[in-house]
């Protein structure tokens, strides 16, 4: 990694406020090309809308939020779009498939606001499917596909267009731990292949397996494993109380 | 790993002097994925959408048959006066100026047959004999039949049809001999004609020579008991005056002669004639009936109406129930033009499939109503046009704000409803 590249996310004071509540406080967060990095903490602390922000799904009230070098400060929400159909893919805990869409359909659809025609995309649907395991579910139904396939599509679908980032909020929420451990395997993938993984998580297992932790709480990063700013072993007992 | 974190020597990351990438460019969606896209809303309530469709369908159902139905009866009556023929025009004595009954001058025959566009004429002379079936019935029950006498060459003239028997000719007409218009011939209760064949008229028995077919051009006809001009006179107190002239004229001099008839007729007295075109006449009684088709028509606007707000209706809820679409759609980069568009495209589908619907309906109850009064079915290729337009019209009026509250929405927002 060397200064010539800009890093997929720069979030600089970054705080977000919803009247007099304020979900996240400036935050300083600079994730490079490659990282693959959990971020925890209690609900309610303010997990989600940081990844919003940095899926530039939310603009922040106050603070610096640099996507792949771009300012989100000078771009239009048309921009915005165009960043995230090109830069961005997204795994929510709820799998967001319609319904009665077969799988390759809506991986397919991953790619319906990039430009590119309906040919590649069904191509790259299918290859994206494969990816992850579901070659011979190309056309079920999510209602003939478990929580974990149906997962699985959707992780598809958000990295058909190989995108530099990935951000995944509590994509094994939904799952048992089996289907989940699949889900996270796919992450590991990916993220060996190159891509720029960011996932939200409530296990504490799961981010302890990541290289880099990142942990919040009322909306403060309370410690971040890449600066080291809190001693791993003492936050572990100060949350063994919360057990 | 020094980069992962701010530079602590002079707080600014190295990164930040980059020069920035190039502003990302939203990419158009294609026509075809714009329809498919706004089609797979409707795809997955196909209830909904036939009934808010059906809405629309009759209101444009109803505006195509009743454009359909007035266009076919049109249609069918101007081939039917092309067949009739257009160019009969009748002369017949109206008011004289002191409120009597008017002649027509004995001469008007020969001068109307000068006017050099006048290709025939003949004439009617009303008499005051009644007609009876036999010489039991009371004089009051004459059934409002008339006794005309007519000329030779009427049939000619006027083109009208025999049923049966023949028309009056110059032995015939000088004898007790009458041929009957259709209602007269029913009135009477004859069927045939044939020597045998009597009627009881003015005061003896005249032998029914002939049947007429019913004249849809001169109706007035088929009350008719028509005896020859030469009989009337001698036997019935005829006063040889014609009380209707027929003249055929060429059909590019329809105008010009209707203009100049009266005064020809009648030079003396050219207000106490009455110079009609019998076509003319026919085309307006049965020119179909304005303002029943401007209720039917008022009756489609309302429906269709209420048929919009319908699909407005459908699409606001539509709307509500895919939050998370449109938030899912705007996470994989869709923009707010893109997801409005999507929408408006969607209402758009949805009022043309009623459109499309409607039209066929229409036609359809226009081929049944047209078959069952024995017509060939016109629908104007306009009226088809129109329907569809209105309907386009109508879904982009009914999307339009349900499309913009959609692309309203915050991403954010929309993904948090579940
Ligand atoms: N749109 C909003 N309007 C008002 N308050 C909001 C909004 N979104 C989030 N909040 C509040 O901001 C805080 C942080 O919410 P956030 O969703 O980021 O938490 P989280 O860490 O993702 O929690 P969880 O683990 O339950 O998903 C919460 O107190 C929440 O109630
Ligand atoms: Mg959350």
């Amino acid at each position: 990694m060397t200064a010539s590249s800009h890093p997929v996310v720069d979030l600089a004071g970054v705080s977000k406020s919803y009247g007099d509540l304020t979900a996240l406080r400036s935050a300083d967060l600079v994730v490079h090309r490659g990282e693959l990095l959990a971020v925890v903490g209690p609900s309610g602390s303010g997990k989600s809308t940081m990844l919003n922000i940095m899926g530039t799904l939310d603009r922040p009230t106050a603070g610096k939020v640099r996507i792949a070098g771009h300012d989100i400060d000078e771009l239009r929400d048309r921009d915005l779009s165009a960043l995230r159909a090109a830069t961005i893919g997204f795994v929510f805990q709820q799998f967001h498939l319609a319904r009665g869409v077969p799988a390759l359909d809506s991986v397919a659809d991953g790619l319906l606001y990039s430009g590119r025609g309906r040919a590649e995309r069904r191509e790259l649907a299918e290859r994206a499917l494969r990816r992850v395991g579901l070659g011979r579910r190309l056309y079920h139904e999510p209602h003939q596909l478990s929580g974990g396939e149906k997962q699985r599509v959707a992780i598809a679908r958000a990295v058909l267009g190989d995108p530099p980032l990935l951000l995944a909020d509590e994509p094994t929420g939904a799952l048992d731990s089996r289907s989940g451990a699949v889900v996270m395997e796919l992450l590991h993938e990916l993220h060996e292949a190159g891509t720029t993984v960011v996932v939200i998580t409530h296990d504490r297992d799961i981010a302890a397996s990541l290289p880099r932790e990142v942990r919040l709480k009322d909306g403060r990063i309370e410690y971040d494993s890449a600066l080291g700013d809190a001693p791993a072993g003492e936050l572990v007992a100060a949350e063994g109380g919360l057990r | 790993m020094s980069l992962t974190t701010t530079d602590r020597d002079t707080g600014r990351p190295p990164w930040r002097d980059l020069p920035p990438p190039p502003r990302p460019k939203a990419a158009r969606m294609g026509p075809a994925d714009v329809v498919r896209v706004g089609g797979s809303g409707l795809r997955a309530r196909p209830m909904r959408v036939f009934l808010s469709a059906l809405g629309i369908a009759i209101g444009i159902a109803a505006m195509i048959g009743v454009v359909g139905i007035s266009t076919s009866s049109t249609h069918d009556l101007n081939q039917r006066l092309a067949a009739l023929g257009t160019n009969l025009l009748t002369v017949s004595p109206g008011e004289s100026f002191d409120g009597g009954q008017a002649h027509l001058p004995t001469t008007s025959l020969a001068m109307i047959r000068d006017i050099p566009e006048v290709e025939t004429v003949s004439a009617l002379g009303k008499t005051s004999a009644k007609v009876y079936r036999n010489d039991h019935v009371p004089v009051a029950q004459s059934g409002g039949l008339r006794v005309t006498a007519a000329r030779t060459d009427l049939l000619a003239a006027i083109g009208a049809e025999l049923t049966d028997g023949t028309w009056l000719n110059a032995a015939t007409s000088r004898y007790p001999a009458v041929v009957l218009g259709s209602h007269a011939a029913e009135q009477l209760g004859i069927h045939y004609a044939g020597p045998e064949v009597k009627v009881w008229l003015g005061d003896r028995w005249f032998t029914v020579v002939g049947l007429l077919a019913p004249n849809e051009l001169l109706p007035d006809l088929d009350s008719n008991a028509m005896v020859g001009w030469a009989v009337a006179e001698e036997e019935l107190g005829f006063d040889g005056y014609p009380t209707s002239v027929y003249t055929r004229v060429e059909e590019s001099a329809v105008g010009d002669v209707q203009a100049k008839l009266g005064a020809t007729a009648n030079p003396e007295f050219p207000n106490e004639v009455d110079v009609s075109r019998p076509s003319d006449v026919l085309a307006a009684k049965e020119a179909t009936d304005d303002t029943l088709s401007g209720l039917l028509l008022g009756l489609g606007g309302v429906s269709l109406l209420v048929g919009g707000v319908g699909v407005a209706n459908t699409m606001v809820i539509s709307v509500l129930e895919r939050r998370s679409e449109i938030g899912l759609r705007r996470s994989l980069g869709a923009t707010r033009g893109q997801i409005r568009t999507q929408f408006l495209a969607e209402a758009l589908l949805l009022s043309a499939l009623g459109g499309i619907g409607g039209v066929l309906l229409g036609i359809g109850v226009t081929i049944a109503y047209a078959s069952y009064q024995g017509m060939s079915t016109v629908v104007p290729v306009w009226a088809m046009a129109g329907g569809i337009g209105a309907t386009l019209v109508i879904g982009g009026l009914a999307g339009f704000y349900p499309a913009l509250r959609a692309a309203r929405l915050p991403p954010t927002e929309a993904l948090a409803t579940s």
